[in-house]
């Protein structure tokens, strides 16, 4: 029996499992309120009744129906539009920068690096004041220029793709110049295909922090048809207060595709996490 | 943390053959200019150029609808200083990541220390504690408004339930009163705490494990023969072992900790909560600059955090010196 025990880790399995549902639970109740009538929420046995009862999307219905206060479409679409096009800036631009660093001579290089890496302990949050009277200056307030394009600036994806690109045996490369391929073609036929893990993980990181980013569009934007989703969850917040149906109807909706993104691709993520030791925040 | 180190090392063997590589060697070195240069006006115009502006910011009497912007020195971190309510804020902020950083570590590394030991399943917990960390903080803070709702708020229903349960089994316990989770000014940072807890520890936690995984297995192996019980294996292997992956998530725990703002911003609706307990430095800072529009003063504010945080993180790079020079 106690080997048995031992075996099979059968307490430990119990701890975690435990542990594992402790972690779930809010994310479960988030979703079993959404599901919810206003009487079943406040008294359905007590409140604590995890299977609704009656089942209703009654609350997503009203959510995703008053565009006229709240556009979700319309902060949806600025959500999956801007974390789409501030994923593929970072891709582009960071994955040309990583192949500097990593294999081309310039002068200065080192110590050029030396200060992106420097500037990674740098609170983000310093930055909102300058950053926003830049903005302002560049008139970008209120437009996606200005979620989109400082965005690039991070040295994060720059220090990852470099550390992944040295990896790569210098052999390959050499062997591609002797045939006749210059830094460019190097880059884009030996480099970038034997990358596509560490692309993806940048991609993914990517995507996900300005899915959630809130400082932001925060102060960046102004107006009901500039803001994402995070910011209107707060617009619905002010609005419908204890109304929690309909406002865990609004985080559901507001937290389901990153969920997807990272169930999809949860190896890719931890992974990425472990070999660059950031957890990407 | 370990698997990093490596990474770094062969990073350096590569980088020396590339003094003969063929991309570098022979293209003088504005074609390497190049293919950094997106990047670098980005980081200069975005970064590196808004961090020394933000300083010069600090140093004037900055209101947004003013047309001049006097030079005034130090006076806005003079203001600030003898600000009570600064003083509020740095207070807050530093009780929360008093909370935060020791205990959410300490979760991460239990939580660690439970997934090195399975052998099946391990995809699915990790999963399970990591996905709070994928989700916004506005998406948490609504959330957890509602867990922590008094009246009928899942924590205190199931605390009810366990005290009046303990009461009936003879237990001598008061009535269990519904805990004010963020109505009181004493529950304010704790409640933050726990719920910023819940949302980050998954990410430490899979930092933790890769350091456990690289611990070599012989070491175990060894202290199985020897007889040792498992706290004896922690305590003199495991611990010991993990201590650069310690530091490095505790460098970036007091780093994260101290910029907290979305959690009192969504919570409180943009205010400091009751009695100014969920005020903190950067919350205080927005409302300086945003709300008021004394940008000046709320660069001043950034500033000062900058300085703290950076004082904290070079406490600590000291301490992690030895891992730190391979690094650079």
């Amino acid at each position: 029996m106690k080997r048995f025990l031992y075996r099979s880790q059968l307490g430990l399995h119990i701890v975690m499992l435990a542990l594992a549902l402790l972690f779930l639970a809010p994310l479960l109740w988030m979703l079993t309120t959404s599901l919810k009538t206003p009487e079943d929420i406040v008294n359905g046995l007590g409140a604590a009744r995890w299977l609704p009862r009656p089942a209703t999307l009654v609350n997503f219905h009203t959510v995703l129906n008053n565009v006229e206060e709240f556009p979700i479409w319309r902060w949806t679409g600025n959500s999956l539009f801007i974390s789409l096009a501030v994923t593929a800036l970072v891709l582009v631009v960071d994955s040309l920068a990583a192949f500097s660093y990593a294999r081309l001579r310039w002068r200065g290089r080192d110590q050029v690096f030396a200060v992106l890496v420097a500037t990674m302990l740098v609170p983000g949050q310093v930055l909102l004041i300058p950053s926003y009277l830049l903005i302002r200056q560049l008139h970008w307030f209120d437009t996606y220029w200005a979620l989109i394009v400082p965005a690039g600036a991070s040295a994060f994806g720059v220090f990852l793709l470099r550390q992944f690109f040295q990896t790569i045996p210098v052999e390959l490369e050499e062997a591609a110049f002797l045939d006749g391929c210059g830094p460019f073609r190097v880059f884009w036929h030996v480099i970038l295909p034997l990358s596509k893990a560490a692309l993806a993980t940048l991609g993914i990181f990517t995507f996900m922090a300005t899915w959630n980013a809130f400082e932001g569009p925060l102060i960046y934007t102004d107006s009901l048809e500039m803001r994402t989703l995070p910011i209107g969850i707060t617009i619905f917040q002010g609005h419908y207060n204890i109304q929690y149906g309909l406002m865990m109807a609004a985080a559901v909706l507001a937290a389901m595709p990153v969920l997807f993104a990272f169930l999809l691709f949860q190896k890719h993520i931890i992974k990425g996490i472990s070999l660059t030791g950031l957890a990407g925040r | 943390m370990q698997a990093e180190a490596k990474a770094l090392d062969s990073g350096s063997v590569s980088q020396s053959l590339s003094t003969r590589s063929a991309a570098g060697g022979r293209s003088g070195g504005w074609i390497g200019w190049l293919f950094a240069l997106p990047h670098l006006i980005l980081f200069f115009v975005f970064l590196l150029g808004p961090t020394v502006y933000g300083f010069f910011i600090s140093l004037r009497e900055w209101h947004v609808l003013a047309k001049q912007h006097p030079f005034v020195g130090l006076a806005n971190y003079q203001a600030a200083l003898s600000d009570d309510i600064f003083w509020i804020a740095l207070r807050n902020t530093a009780y929360f990541v008093f909370l935060v950083v020791p205990l959410g570590n300490l979760v991460s590394l239990l939580l660690a220390l439970g997934l090195g030991q399975v052998r099946r399943l391990q995809t699915f917990y990790k999963v399970a504690f990591y996905m709070p960390v994928v989700i916004s903080i506005a998406v948490v803070a609504v959330l957890w408004q509602w867990l922590y709702n008094t009246q009928v708020g899942l924590l205190n229903l199931y605390l009810g339930t366990m005290v009046n349960g303990l009461r009936q089994l003879g237990l001598p316990l008061s009535a269990f009163q519904p805990i004010p989770w963020l109505s009181d000014p004493h529950w304010t940072m704790p409640s933050i705490a726990l719920m910023s807890i819940w949302w980050g520890a998954g990410g430490n936690m899979i930092l933790y494990l890769a350091g456990i995984n690289n611990i070599p297995p012989d070491y175990y192996e060894a202290a199985r023969i020897d007889g040792a019980n498992a706290w004896q294996v922690f305590k003199s292997i495991t611990w010991p072992l993990l201590r650069p992956t310690t530091l490095f998530c505790l460098v970036f725990s007091v780093l994260g900790a101290f910029q907290i703002f979305g959690q009192s911003y969504v919570l409180y609706g943009g205010g400091a909560g009751p009695g100014r307990a969920g005020l903190t430095l950067v919350l205080y800072m927005y409302q300086q600059g945003f709300s008021q529009y004394e940008i000046g003063y709320g660069a001043a504010i950034a500033y000062l955090l900058f300085a703290i945080v950076l004082a904290f993180t070079a406490v600590q790079f000291r301490l992690l010196s030895n891992r730190e020079e391979s690094r650079s």
